[in-house]
Formats: structure tokens, C-alpha cells, sequence
């Protein structure tokens, strides 16, 4: 499973108009203009996931797998068995730090907003959020992170051993610290970049990668809650 | 399909606050002062200060626009910025640099009889020129053109030309419109023609206003400023800053140019009508002499 994971013309008023050097000037100053100025922030192509031939925008996975069998804390310090106390429930499982620049944000900022959009009630629906960063993503800082998006989402953290168990069981890497941030705000830790979808039953279903657009997350949430639950 | 499987430094560029200049607008913009002093130099014209000052405020709006934070951030991050940056080039900086430019030196680029010069002729004839502007304005602001475009830098290049000019064809015939001037459009036409425009902005705005989902996957899918401001929340910002920015404001010009217009026409009647009270008046005189037997 690991594969699939990480898989002019001149004229009789020459004097008056621009010259040929003049047009090749302002050309190449177009050029080194279009070359020295802002693009876009994002390398990821934008148009979000393509619609597969069954209607859903996420991937299947090719391998089957379950919820890893570790024991984390959630942010009231409280024992959480992953494996066990999701079961009953869809759930969307991610794995992320609060320090994170981009891919954490965007992608609990998308599904939170895809949510209410798409009338997907938290009930009905588990959202958690795993630290891939234990010394500095602390209880209350988990909490404060969620809030932004949505503070019925589960925050979950627990000893890095454990993190890497649970994501070792899931076919997927990290996490690795990458180098300091550009902020100035610590380091930036990689990790792996997807949502994992498991039914009620805790089996892994599709994943949806980083590039996953809200209208991806309408289309597919309902189908989430109606055929996983 | 182009996503990512891991989360690392390379997938988006982290926004911070250390400045980092843009070579390419710096050039731009001395290539417009240098030109237009050195297009006076080799006519032998002297600098109209009055002009050039003008020119120089269009330069510095494209600009501030166009260099780091404001740039970046339009081109890159929020939808917000990035609207701001087509109001300040369609609205400001255009009109300013038409405003800069004496008549000789369009005369001297756009000599009369030339190909460049009918084509300038055509392109500016208020049909025309409103078609091209709103054409751009719709064209430019679809998903799929913004999504295509601006993530490369000579695509976000090539919006900004096309944003420039379009803007300078819109304003073209409402700014030039001395009698001599060919497609100049006089009041109550160039009111309008400008309404018209202000008009059809609000379409582009509503979309960006009231769309339940975001429209443009460059600004959804870019690193945030800081957590708590949607994405969502910034489209709707964009599009108020375009009601305001294209309707409202370009408003406040249409009511501030019809109003001179018809102070000129008051003070133009006002005129005939005292040439007119002076003429019967000394017709009355000339009426009163004939009839006095003393005179």
C-alpha cells in the first residue's frame, strides 16, 4: 500500500514609431518581468480530485487495512483507543502538527467548511486529528489548532513511538523533521499528507491526498455517511 | 491529477513577512519613467510637470501593486489582494497614465494615417473599447483562467498586461475627448458608458460573494496568512472589495464628472442667454433711437 501512498513591421514613419530594437527590448524586459515577478503560492494544480467512474472524488485504496490498534490521549488527557472507540461511526482520520503551514490547515479548514455545506453533522461523522509533533503540539495547543476549523473535531496526541506504530500499521511514513520553518517558528516536520476514510467498521476505505478541493469533500461526505455508516 | 501524498517544505511557499523584491516590476517600472522622459528628450519636448507627475502616480500605483507584499499576496494568497490589485490597475493607475500623456506624444506613437494608428482608432471606439473591457473582466476572473494562469509567473504576467491594457482602451475614449479627437465620447454618452461598466462588474461580484464554495483552487489551496480566515470568508471580501472598488467608487467618478459637466452646460447657457438679453437689449436701443425725433 505503501506504493500507492507515496507513488514589426517598419513603415515610412520609422523615426516616430518604435524600432526594431526597441520592440526586442521591450520584449525581453516582458520576459525577465514575467520571469522576476509573483505567481502562485501553491505548486499543487488546482482544479482539485478528477470524479472517478464510481462518483466518488476520493481514491479507493488498493490494500486492506484498519484502524491502528494504539492507545493515544485526547486533549482532556483521556485514554482513546483508536481502534475501538471510533468504531460505530465513519470517521476521517489525519495526521498533522498545529505548526504546520499548509497542508494541515487547508485540509481540516476544507472539511469542516464541506461539512456544513454538505449538511454533515459531527454526529454522524468523526473527524480526528492525530499529532505527528508531541513536543510541542501540548493538549491545550491541539484544542486552540481545532478551534480554528472546528471544535467538535477530535484532537489526539501521544508518545512518538506510538504515533509511528500508527502509522506504520497504516502503510504510511514519518513522521521526519524537514528543517527549520521559514517563520521562524521551530521546524517543519513531514508527514504523510492524506485524509484516511474508514466505515463504521474501522476498515480504511479511500484517501484523499492533499489537492482535495471543498467541492471534492460535498460530493463525497454525504456518500461517507450514507454507505460507510 | 497533480496532489500530494506528503506534506513537506515543497508542495506550497510558506508565507512570511521577509521582504523579497520583484526584479521583473521593478524593470516595468523603470522602463516606463526612463521611456517617457527619453520619449521627451528625442522630441525635443520639455517635461510637463504636471504630466509627469501624473504618470509617475500611475507608475507608483502598478507598482505597489505589482512589487512584494502586495503582489504576492494578490497573485498567491488571497482572493481579496487580488481583486484589490485589478481595481487599483483598471481604476487608478490606467486613467492616471492616460491622463500623464501629452498629445504630441500619442500623435508621435500613434501616427495619424498609420496602421497603428487605425488600429488604436478601432480598438478605442466606445462600443468596442466597452466590449473589450468587460470581456476581459469576465474572461479574466473565471476559475479556470485564474486556476490556468496565475499558476505560472508569465501567465500571472500576461493577466496583469492584459488587465493593463484593457483598462487603458476602457478609459481611452472617456479621458480623450477633446472635439479633435477621434471615438472621443462627450456627456451624457460617456456617463453611460462608464455606468455600463460599473453595471456589469456586480455579475463577477455576486459570484464571488454569494458562491457557497470557493471558486478559485489557487487561493483555497494556498498556504493561509493565518489560521481563522477562510478561504471562503476572503472570496466574499473580494467580492465587496469589487462592489465597492468597481461599483461604488466608480460611481463617485460618474457623478463627479456628470456634475461638471453640468455646472459647464449651466455656465454654458448661462452665457447665451446674457449674450442673448445684450443683443436684444441693444436692439431695443437702436429700436429707441430710430423713434426719437430729437436723436
Amino acid at each position: 500500500m505503501r506504493e500507492t501512498m507515496t507513488g514589426t513591421r517598419t513603415h515610412g514613419h520609422a523615426r516616430t514609431g518604435p524600432s526594431a530594437r526597441l520592440v526586442a527590448a521591450v520584449a525581453a524586459i516582458a520576459m525577465l518581468a514575467a520571469a522576476c515577478g509573483p505567481a502562485s503560492a501553491t505548486a499543487i494544480a488546482a482544479d482539485g480530485l478528477e470524479r472517478r467512474a464510481d462518483g466518488w472524488h476520493g481514491l479507493p485504496l488498493e490494500r486492506e487495512r484498519q484502524l491502528p490498534d494504539v492507545q493515544l490521549e485526547d486533549t482532556d488527557g483521556e485514554p482513546f483507543e483508536l481502534a475501538s472507540d471510533l468504531r460505530g461511526t465513519p470517521t476521517l482520520l489525519f495526521f498533522g502538527y498545529s505548526s504546520c503551514p499548509d497542508i494541515c490547515p487547508i485540509h481540516l479548514a476544507a472539511i469542516a467548511s464541506a461539512m456544513d455545506t454538505a449538511g454533515v453533522d459531527f454526529d454522524e461523522l468523526d473527524v480526528v486529528f492525530v499529532s505527528v509533533d508531541p513536543e510541542r503540539d501540548t493538549p491545550e495547543q491541539i484544542e486552540d489548532f481545532l478551534s480554528n476549523f472546528s471544535s467538535q473535531m477530535i484532537g489526539l496526541h501521544g508518545d512518538l513511538e506510538v504515533v509511528e506504530e500508527a502509522l506504520d500499521q497504516l502503510d504510511m511514513g514519518g513522521p521526519v523533521v524537514e528543517g527549520p520553518d521559514p517563520r521562524g517558528d521551530g521546524d517543519l516536520i513531514g508527514h504523510p499528507a492524506q485524509v484516511i476514510g474508514f466505515d463504521a467498521d474501522g476498515e480504511a476505505k479511500r484517501a484523499w491526498p492533499f489537492g482535495a478541493r471543498r467541492s471534492d469533500w460535498v460530493s463525497d461526505l454525504p456518500k461517507v455517511v450514507e454507505e460507510w455508516s | 491529477m497533480n496532489v500530494a501524498f506528503w506534506c513537506s517544505s515543497n508542495p506550497g511557499q510558506i508565507w512570511t513577512w521577509r521582504y523579497t523584491p520583484f526584479l521583473g516590476v521593478w524593470l516595468v517600472a523603470a522602463t516606463f519613467i526612463g521611456g517617457y522622459v527619453l520619449a521627451h528628450r528625442r522630441a525635443g519636448r520639455a517635461l510637463d510637470p504636471r504630466r509627469l507627475r501624473l504618470w509617475c502616480f500611475g507608475v507608483l500605483a502598478l507598482f505597489l501593486v505589482s512589487e512584494w507584499p502586495i503582489g504576492q499576496l494578490g497573485v498567491g494568497y488571497l482572493a481579496t489582494v487580488g481583486i484589490a490589485r485589478y481595481i487599483i490597475y483598471s481604476f487608478v493607475a490606467a486613467p492616471l497614465l492616460i491622463a500623464g500623456l501629452p498629445d504630441w506624444l500619442v500623435d508621435r506613437w500613434f501616427p495619424a494615417g498609420t496602421r497603428r494608428e487605425r488600429t488604436l482608432r478601432a480598438v478605442t471606439y466606445w462600443p468596442v473599447a466597452l466590449l473589450l473591457f468587460n470581456a476581459v473582466l469576465f474572461g479574466t476572473h473565471l476559475p479556470a483562467t485564474i486556476d490556468g494562469l496565475k499558476t505560472t509567473q508569465l501567465g500571472s504576467f500576461g493577466v496583469d498586461v492584459l488587465h493593463l491594457f484593457a483598462a487603458l482602451v476602457w478609459w481611452w475614449p472617456a479621458m480623450r475627448r477633446a472635439p479633435a479627437e477621434p471615438n472621443a465620447i462627450q456627456e451624457p454618452l460617456r456617463a453611460f458608458y462608464l455606468f455600463a461598466s460599473s453595471v456589469l462588474m456586480f455579475v463577477p461580484a455576486a459570484f464571488l460573494t454569494f458562491s457557497p464554495l470557493p471558486l478559485y483552487g489557487l487561493y483555497e489551496l494556498a498556504p493561509p496568512l493565518w489560521l481563522g480566515f477562510d478561504t471562503l470568508q476572503d472570496q466574499q471580501a473580494a467580492g465587496i472589495v469589487m462592489n465597492i472598488g468597481g461599483g461604488f467608487v466608480l460611481w463617485g467618478i460618474i457623478a463627479s464628472l456628470f456634475l461638471r459637466w453640468a455646472a459647464e452646460q449651466q455656465r454654458a447657457d448661462e452665457e447665451t442667454r446674457q449674450l442673448r438679453n445684450a443683443r436684444t437689449l441693444e436692439r431695443i436701443r437702436a429700436l429707441e433711437t430710430d423713434r426719437d425725433p430729437t436723436g
